[in-house]
């Protein structure tokens, strides 16, 4: 089997990037966040419910940080993203994505200044019956806060067809 | 506005069912999400760009379902409840026009001094039956009991 795993490739592996907000999270953000998803749960909107809850005050939903651009000072790239992208050089650009395993280790508040640090964990390809050779792509996040908290980690799958 | 109770970590029986969440992703719901995550991509709002890669619609970013699981956890745990772990990977595409069903069944208890957990197993797939995530578990902690 010919492989896409060049050494050039290979020593993409362990690189790291990070980026910190250039605001803190802010309650509109949570609040735009849940109202897309349809969520009406008052944990993360209505301060008065929220303070009577174990968590004390409003919180993000969990998945928010580990989803949201609003962390990046990008300028939009041709087809608008402006999120991370380790543009690595593969021969294309025509990507799944394979999943997500995320941790959550403290719930995210409107004043947190999130910092996320990305590192390129894996890259490998794979035969598959259905659409040939795969490459993967396996990327961690780690969040933290302004005061070095962890907050979530996100690690995800990508899967190139070359 | 539905404002949960706390439900608490021993009122659970392994086997039990979450609600089933329906979602109808439409044009509307994708542009709203691509704008609450600044994910401004044409992948979500432009049926031209993604008729050109043989896509029929605009589609949903996968992460997207990620956050609706998470929405029927926090929703069914209650106003202490708090994911701690969510794992899938993604078997099939969503597309603008398309209605998902999320289930949720929960598969274990335990708890230590810390923390009460209920791990649960979780499927979506498209109202015709078409699996979208596979593999997908989840921990929640919930509040014990005072």
């Amino acid at each position: 089997m010919s492989t896409y795993i060049t050494d050039e490739l290979r020593s993409w592996i362990g690189r790291e990037a990070t980026y910190t907000a250039p605001e803190e999270l802010g309650q509109a953000s949570i609040r735009y966040f849940a109202m897309a998803l349809g969520d009406d749960n008052p944990v993360f909107s209505d301060a008065a419910f929220a303070r009577s809850t174990r968590h004390g005050g409003v919180i993000a939903p969990p998945t928010l940080i580990c989803e949201t651009n609003q962390i990046f000072q990008n300028p939009p790239d041709a087809n608008g993203y402006i999120g991370h992208d380790w543009s690595l050089p593969l021969p294309s650009n025509r990507f799944m994505r394979g999943g997500n395993e995320y941790e959550f280790h403290q719930p995210v508040r409107a004043d947190d200044r999130i910092t996320v640090r990305w590192r390129l964990l894996d890259i490998y390809e794979r035969e598959t019956s259905r659409a040939g050779v795969l490459i993967f792509v396996v990327s961690e996040a780690r969040y933290t806060n302004q005061k070095g908290e962890l907050l979530a980690v996100n690690r995800e799958t990508n899967i190139h067809q070359p | 506005m539905t404002a949960p109770r706390p439900r608490w970590f021993e009122d659970v029986t392994v086997g039990e069912t979450l609600p089933p969440l329906e979602f109808d992703v439409t044009l509307t719901s994708l542009v709203m999400y691509a704008g609450a995550t600044w994910d401004f991509h044409r992948y979500h709002y432009d049926p031209e760009f993604v008729a050109e890669l043989g896509m029929p619609a605009p589609f949903m970013d996968g992460q997207m379902v990620g956050a609706l699981m998470a929405r029927q956890l926090m929703q069914w745990g209650g106003a202490d409840a708090f994911v701690r772990k969510l794992n899938y990977r993604q078997r099939g595409m969503v597309y603008a026009g398309d209605r998902i069903v999320l289930r949720g069944t929960v598969s274990n208890k335990s708890e230590d001094q810390e923390r009460a957990l209920v791990s649960c197993a979780l499927t979506v797939t498209k109202t015709d039956g078409t699996e979208i995530v596979r593999d997908a578990t989840a921990a929640i902690e919930l509040g014990r009991r005072p």
